[in-house]
């Protein structure tokens, strides 16, 4: 599904991705974990086509088509999703009313049928009710006033509806109370299919214990440096990133 | 610089010209005030850049143009009904180069009183309230109108009348033969306890350039409430210069939302007074600026007695070469305690080329006051964008659903759906917008 070959970007003339290597495939969940400032979020950004940075290196295949040269709108309608680590807020743009627009046009690019209000209502509220947000909350305006966790479960909503083939959550973790987590897990669950993948960006093993990877990925310094099943995650919570880092050489 | 005075010469001129004509009815209170004021506009002149209330706003250029007074025009009703506001039941009160067309106009409303100017200087009691509220001691513009006006939409509430159909105030200015100057004046009343929601709308038929120097002068009862919605739509190549004067009475609120969507120059001057207490002004503005546009906005809250409010929201998109002015003056008087007093300007510049000039002042002799203000200008924020790009939203829909976000902060405050629907609409075409924004907000 994605395939990741020594990707290399820099922001400003520094360089962040120093040739990651990096495939998932169909039914696969990754967690990619790593000290702060590795270079995570610049590698979600970068799959996800923000523009503040220069690839200077490597390729990136989605489905046998060339990612790098795609627009945001572009992935998103190929099935690439991203939940951000900071999820903007924007005033006076609605959950509701920027995700109608945002599903229909991803509808229009598989071919399906545009939903009306009616069914679109229908379905928002299948989904506000997987991951438990009122109807109400997504009439407001995005993200503003929400707090930290509001914001990530409202990312997994919008994930939940758009239906992606590649999720990549940026430590949609972070800031969630136990409660939350568990929906949250719950959801990101109930959406895995065998043809669709996720890639997970945390710092806690806890998320793991709920959402089960098949592989983990340690990201340092720009590269990736070891992979292994998911007790590597256990390993990493009891000891650090310190013997990594040994292991590399540093 | 000879060229530049000419119309002031022409302007003079036709003053004298239209006092001959007068024989008897020279000394006329009406007639010696005019006569006032048009030794004032003589004073004054035309205001230049020099004058630190026109900085930005260089009205030479204009004075360049071969105006000559307007003259009334017949249009056909195929030609006026394009300006009807749709879905909206309203009175019409149609305006040709500034003359009173009661052909294209509609009354609905028989317990509003709705006429003309022109027609109501017979009557003498009316009369005085004219340039009642206005000063033009060191306004040119105003002292102009006051002399040389002939027509404008006259309005009273009575005492008491809650309007449920809004009246609209239709101007239109042909100037397919030439480039008209037109000092339209408007008298709007509000008596006591009444309620009245008034949509002004001003367009152009026709290439040539026009230039349209309004005064209107508006009066809100003691517990009246008065809904102003400006909507500012004219050609590319026309100037306009309008002067809102209101004074408000004790619990009385007067709320206006002025959307500017075209116009090669365009000059607000808004003042409110508030002279009796408890009173509420609210303006509300939004700017949509392109090509080499001035959009400048000078508003005036003028808090003279305590316990009054008044609250000052505009917004600027500005393309191109535009140039955006806010300039929000807020006195207080030593009088005004527990004023409050806000102000914001917020500007989106969508150009590099593209400039906006802001700037409060901040008059205050109360002590017992709560006054804020503030700016900001910048791009659109392109962390916003790609969120919604992200989520697979094409990048026009995305900026124009981030623009209208912005803007909807200004439109909100207009009550009236079918107009805000329309403005959006008219919003999306403004900023050259394929995409359905119609779609986007229903
Ligand atoms: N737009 C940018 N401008 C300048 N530096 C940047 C930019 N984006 C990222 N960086 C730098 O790149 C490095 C990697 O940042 P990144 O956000 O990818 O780290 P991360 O692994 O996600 O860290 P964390 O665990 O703290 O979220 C950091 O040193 C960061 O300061
Ligand atoms: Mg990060």
């Amino acid at each position: 599904m994605l395939s990741i070959n020594n990707l290399q970007a820099s922001v400003e003339g520094k360089e962040i991705l120093k040739g990651i290597n990096l495939t998932v495939n169909p039914g696969e969940v990754h967690a990619i974990m790593g000290p702060n400032g590795s270079g995570k979020s610049t590698l979600a950004s970068v799959l996800a086509g923000r523009a503040d940075y220069e690839i200077t290196g490597g390729e990136v295949l989605f489905e046998d088509k060339d990612l790098l040269e795609m627009s945001p709108e572009e992935r998103s309608h190929e099935g690439v999703f991203l939940a951000f680590q900071y999820p903007v807020e924007i005033p006076g743009v609605s959950t509701a009313n920027f995700l109608k627009t945002a599903l229909n046009e991803v509808r229009k690019h598989r071919g399906e049928e545009q939903l009306d209000a009616m069914d679109f209502l229908k379905l928002m509220k299948e989904k506000a009710k997987l991951m438990d947000i009122e109807l109400s909350f997504l009439q407001r305006s995005l993200n503003e006033g929400f707090s930290g966790g509001e914001k990530k479960r409202n990312e997994i909503f919008q994930m939940a509806m758009l239906n992606p083939k590649l999720s990549i959550l940026d430590e949609t973790d972070s800031g969630l109370d136990i409660d939350a987590l568990k929906i949250v897990s719950n959801g990101v669950n109930s959406l895995r299919s065998e043809n669709n993948a996720t890639i997970l960006i945390t710092h806690y093993q806890r998320l793991l214990d709920y959402i089960i990877p098949d592989f983990v990925h340690v990201l340092y310094k720009g590269k990736i440096v070891k992979s292994g099943g998911k007790e590597l995650a256990l390993e990493l919570e009891a000891r650090g990133y310190d013997w990594v880092k040994d292991e590399v050489g540093e | 610089m000879t060229d530049t005075l000419e119309l002031k010469q022409r302007l003079l001129a036709e003053f004298s010209t239209r006092e001959q004509l007068l024989n008897g009815s020279r000394e006329t209170p009406l007639h010696i005030l005019r006569q006032d004021a048009m030794n004032r506009f003589d004073e004054l002149g035309f205001p230049t850049i020099r004058h630190e209330e026109w900085k930005y706003a260089n009205i030479m250029p204009a004075l360049l143009i071969p105006f000559s007074s307007a003259q009334p025009s017949n249009l056909t009703s195929d030609e006026v009904c394009n300006f009807y506001l749709e879905g909206i039941e309203a009175n019409i009160l149609v305006f040709v180069n500034g003359y009173f067309a009661p052909e294209h106009s509609k009354f609905i409303s028989s317990e509003v009183m709705m006429s003309n100017f022109e027609a109501s200087l017979k009557t003498p009691i009316e009369n005085s309230r004219f340039a009642k509220i206005s000063g033009y001691k060191n306004e040119s513009f105003t002292a102009l109108n006051t002399a040389l006006s002939n027509d404008g939409a006259w309005i009273s509430i009575p005492d008491g009348v809650i309007l449920t159909n809004p009246i609209h105030i239709l101007m239109i200015t042909d100037s397919r033969e030439y480039s008209p100057i037109l000092h339209p004046r408007h008298t709007i009343h509000c008596g006591d306890r009444s309620e009245a929601t008034i949509i002004y709308s001003s367009h152009t038929i026709g290439e040539n350039s026009g230039f349209t120097n309004s005064v209107s002068e508006i009066s809100v009862g003691q517990n009246a409430k008065l809904h102003q919605y400006i909507i500012q739509n004219d050609s590319d190549l026309s100037y306009a210069v309008n002067s809102s004067y209101v004074h408000q009475e004790r619990n009385s609120t007067y709320s206006v939302v002025t959307v500017s969507l075209s116009g090669k120059f365009v000059r607000n001057n808004h003042t409110s007074k508030l002279a009796g207490e408890n009173s509420v002004a609210n303006f509300y503005g939004l700017v949509i600026g392109g090509s080499k546009q001035l959009i400048d906005n000078h508003t005036l809250a003028d808090h003279s007695v305590p316990h009054c409010q008044s609250n000052e929201l505009y917004k600027y998109i500005l393309d191109d070469r535009s140039t955006g002015v806010f300039n929000g003056k807020i006195i207080v008087r030593p009088d005004a305690q527990k004023t409050n007093a806000y102000q914001s300007n917020k500007t989106i510049l969508l150009s590099d080329t593209a400039t906006i000039n802001t700037k409060p002042q901040l008059e205050i002799f109360a002590d017992d006051v709560k006054c804020s203000h503030g700016a900001t200008s910048g791009q659109l924020d392109e962390e916003s964008l790609f969120y919604l790009r992200s989520r697979g939203i094409p990048a026009d829909k995305a900026r124009a659903l981030l623009l209208h976000a912005f803007a909807s902060d200004v439109l909100n405050h207009i009550a009236i759906a079918p107009l805000r629907d329309s403005l959006d609409k008219s919003i999306a075409t403004r900023l050259h917008d394929e995409s359905e924004i119609a779609l986007l907000v229903e």
